[in-house]
């Protein structure tokens, strides 16, 4: 935008409406994203496509589960939930009945770094939802029932999600076993106990530290007018004050040392893995190659692992790997679950020969073109849309500071070599400093008849009424 | 052949499918789950190649394939990056005129089904949706799961196989769908390559007939152990796509549980707390499908929000929809139409739909001012004459001997109730 444009838009604004442009980065050939940020704090990123007659408006805050203190986690997630309550100019249940009557969608998400909000809206409806986000962010009220009633809509997410979902609980129990210090050891749902034992308080507490300009980030992708967003963003926000976000009590894992291995029953036919290495930050310069060699391992049918695993020994129905992508070093976080009979060891004794070969040698590079290839692909996929872009945009700003980040790996991973990825492999991959979960299944198994219909094995019981 | 393309320059990726009219609604009685196992062999040799060799081809290529079958057809295919599309093409089109059909590949593919259809016993909602189903359409088709059961995987031998491939894989059967980076000269070269090698054959008519309503109310329990939670669903027979009141039924069930603001989720959830979600759904398909509704409750709620739902339900059908919830629900569904339609891919979806489910000519063109027409008598009209409150499935998954009595007694007029084990399929 030109400097007279952005005088025009300043004149007669006070110091916190004030916007300023930063810069302007590559996003593709066509597309650029481009960063404006107001006297107050409040960043805004615009990547501006008029392709469809939509756009998608996020509001990303630098708060997430990791934020929090044992006895009060999940208030980040809880928060989430609250956002869609009161505020002082919109009565209950007005938020999404004014959004969804123009058409627009609308949801949340918490993870371990962040919370953020997001709205699909028709391209008619800017005024809208600056108006609505802007007054959330400013004016929230919080109190009874609401507060109790989102408890337990919570504490029903976390039966859904964590307490009658197998795989749910054992990821839980992993980071919980892999951190003992660093807030990523505890659910970004929370521990159902402090779930239930809130306060209005701790969310007005909560609310009062973080949910402040300059903690925030507004991303919006699609069809808008540059300078009509600007300006209605400088009305709407700019009277916010910025606020003292305090120091994080950052608390950094210390080196572990010994492997950990918990065992744990589950209501379940099938024994299950889940094993955590040490990994990097997203932000790490081992993070692409490390994410490579997890594709030669986990990517596809002909990766190595799932080869291994699936199809030759044929002692799991799937496996996969995934490099954490948080802000603080995280994990390099496995699962494999097994088929019908077969022990969780012999699933680690496979892994474990698969991943010692990749410590020991480095990789055809055939098998590093195909990663790089297939990574590509994954990077790609979801670019499409507007929606899809901007939570690239946003995630990327606020856990590594880069908002092209996402498609500015790319570089990074078409220079990966063989040696990258023997070097990951040795400093990642050790076995002295992983976490284990050996999950036992509980449930006693029926064989089903080798012939006859689905009727045959049904044992039902009818009751005539 | 009947050739879609839509094309976005947004990404460099292509998506190229081939669309058979065939699904799983073929599979013989005591053979069901051929149709996918059809699907799933392509990538597992053929064309001179190995399973392992295939899928170095397809990761070389920066491709993921793709085979999704449902009751009334298959799309084989690939999404890809744009610079070796005509590489995929050149490969699926081999493929799928040319597949090996290993026995030995056959063997480990049934097994590794079986390992997954065990596995899938941990998902509640699928225990829940599976046995809503079963008790909805009972013998017909559509109460058939895609997948097969153990003891019909069982059962398929490689002629099966072969024989499927031969009478559904063939040009008179299918169509073909591109999206993404790629001009309409450039698909229909692609689509050479894609049909290069594929048989003309014969189109094969439609093995289904319609379903019929179950009278009564029946509760199905999935009895499973150690739950905290329930997943309950309520269904019966919902919508025809040539029904006249298909859209006006629409909006009625958007109405009930289609929106955050829609009846049940403000009950449920937002005056009760009482589940994470709570909608209603008409579903689509080339014959009469499912209207369900599906909440989830915790355990000791459970009672309490089954009577709920089905006092919605009655309300729902006694008194219609308001007018100021029709007005809302229709700017919704009018105004958010735009989001099926802001990508290639959802675009080439709608085209998918339109010819799979034999949609009205225009359905989609003219869906939004169908919708902007609809009247109040009309939707409460489609309601009494579609859905019948005294004709449903309840079913949940949850432990018996917890809920198995109060459950009952939620159900006024209940004419059956089954306990099924989680392990049934």
């Amino acid at each position: 935008m030109g400097a007279e444009a952005l005088e025009r838009l300043n004149r007669g604004k006070a110091p916190g409406a004030q916007v300023q442009w930063v810069e302007t980065l590559t996003w593709s050939k066509e597309h650029k994203v481009e960063r404006y940020r107001l006297g107050n704090g409040l960043t805004l990123l615009l990547l501006v496509d008029h392709g469809a007659p939509v756009f998608s408006y996020q509001t990303w805050f630098s708060v997430g589960s990791r934020h929090e203190r044992p006895g009060k986690t999940g208030l980040a997630h809880l928060f989430e939930h609250l956002m869609f309550n009161e505020s002082k100019h919109l009565p209950k249940g007005e938020f999404d009945r004014k959004l969804e009557e123009c058409g627009a969608e609308s949801n949340a998400a918490t993870w371990v770094d962040w919370t953020y909000y997001h709205e699909n809206v028709p391209s008619d409806r800017l005024k809208l939802v600056v108006d609505l986000e802007a007054e959330r962010m400013a004016h929230l009220v919080l109190r009874e029932p609401q507060v109790t009633s989102e408890k337990e809509v919570v504490s029903n997410e976390r039966r859904q999600r964590v307490e009658d979902d197998v795989d749910g609980s054992v990821a839980e129990l992993l980071y919980k076993t892999a951190f003992q210090r660093h807030g990523y050891g505890w659910p970004t749902i929370g521990w159902m106990e402090d779930i239930q034992n809130f306060s209005t308080k701790d969310c007005e507490d909560f609310y009062r530290t973080y949910y402040a300009p300059n903690n925030a980030t507004i991303v919006v992708v699609g069809d808008v007018d540059r300078e009509e967003l600007l300006s209605r963003v400088q009305r709407r926000y700019g009277a916010m004050e910025a606020a003292e976000i305090p120091v994080e009590d950052v608390r950094p894992e210390p080196p572990q040392t010994e492997e950990r291995v918990v065992e744990v029953e589950k209501p379940t036919e099938v024994e299950k893995i889940a094993v955590g290495y040490r990994g990097p930050a997203l932000g790490d310069a081992d993070h692409v190659p490390l994410s490579v060699l997890n594709e030669i391992l986990f990517g596809g049918r002909a990766s190595r692992v799932h080869r291994a695993m699936v199809q030759e020994a044929e002692a799991a129905v799937d496996c996969r790997g995934w490099v954490s992508t948080f802000r603080d070093p995280g994990l390099y976080d496995i699962t494999a679950t097994a088929r019908p009979g077969i022990r969780a060891e012999a699933l680690l004794a496979i892994l474990d020969r698969e991943l010692g070969k990749v410590v020991e040698a480095p990789v055809d590079r055939t098998e590093l073109e195909r990663a790089k290839a297939r990574m590509e692909l994954s990077a790609l996929h979801g670019m499409e849309s507007c929606d899809g872009r901007a939570e690239q945009i946003g995630f990327y700003e606020v856990v590594t500071g880069d908002p092209v980040g996402a498609l500015a790996r790319l570089t990074p991973l078409r220079r990966v070599t063989v040696t990258d990825l023997l070097r990951v492999a040795r400093r990642y991959l050790v076995k002295e400093a992983r976490s284990v979960i050996l999950v036992r299944a509980a449930l006693a198994r029926r064989e089903a008849p080798l012939e006859g219909s689905v009727e045959d094995v049904t044992g039902e019981r009818q009751i005539s009424l | 052949m009947k050739r879609i393309v839509e094309t976005s320059t947004a990404v460099p990726l292509v998506s190229m499918s081939l669309v058979f009219r065939s699904g799983s609604a073929l599979d013989p009685p005591g053979k069901e789950g051929l149709a996918r196992v059809t699907g799933r062999m392509l990538r597992r040799g053929g064309a001179g190649k190995t399973a392992q060799q295939i899928e170095e081809a397809i990761d070389t290529l920066g491709g993921e394939f793709s085979s999704e079958v449902n009751f009334g057809w298959t799309a084989v295919g690939a999404s890809v990056l744009s610079r070796n599309a005509e590489a995929m093409a050149e490969l699926i089109g081999a493929l799928v005129a040319e597949p090996s059909f290993d026995e030995i590949e056959l063997g480990k593919l049934q097994r590794e089904i079986e390992a997954e259809l065990i596995e899938s016993r941990d998902s509640d909602s699928v225990l829940a949706s599976r046995a809503l189903r079963r008790e909805v359409f009972g013998s017909h088709r559509y109460g058939r799961r895609v997948s097969g059961y153990i003891p019909t995987l069982r059962a398929l031998t490689p002629e099966d196989v072969r024989q499927y491939h031969r009478n559904v894989f063939c040009k008179k059967n299918a169509f073909l769908v591109f999206s993404g980076d790629l001009s309409d000269r450039r698909a229909r070269h692609l689509a050479e390559l894609l049909t290069l090698r594929l048989p003309e054959g014969a189109g094969i008519p439609d093995p289904v007939g319609e379903p019929e309503v179950r009278p009564g109310r029946h509760l199905v329990l999935v009895d499973k152990p150690e739950r905290t939670q329930t997943q309950m669903y309520l269904g019966t027979l919902g919508s025809h796509p040539r029904d006249d009141d298909l859209i006006p039924l629409q909006v009625a069930t958007s109405v009930l549980g289609g929106t955050f603001n829609a009846r049940m989720m403000q009950e449920v959830r937002v005056q009760r707390g009482w589940s994470y979600g709570a909608y209603a759904r008409l579903g689509l398909d080339r014959h009469r499908e499912l209207f369900s509704m599906w909440a989830a409750p915790a355990a000791g709620d459970a009672p309490g929000c089954l009577a709920l739902l089905l006092s919605l339900l009655v309300r729902w059908h006694q008194d219609g929809v308001e007018a100021k919830e029709l007005s809302f629900t229709k700017n919704y569904l009018r105004r958010s139409y735009v989001f099926d339609l802001d990508t290639a891919q959802k675009r080439a979806q709608q085209r998918i739909s339109a010819e799979v489910y034999d949609l009205p000519k225009g359905y989609h063109e003219t869906y939004t001012d169908h919708i902007k027409a609809v009247t109040r008598k009309q939707v409460n009209q489609a309601i009494q004459g579609r859905i019948n409150p005294n004709n449903l499935v309840i079913a949940v998954v949850g432990s018996h001997k917890e809920l198995g009595a109060a459950l009952e007694q939620a159900i006024p007029d209940l004419s059956s109730s089954k306990v099924v084990p989680y392990d049934l399929e």
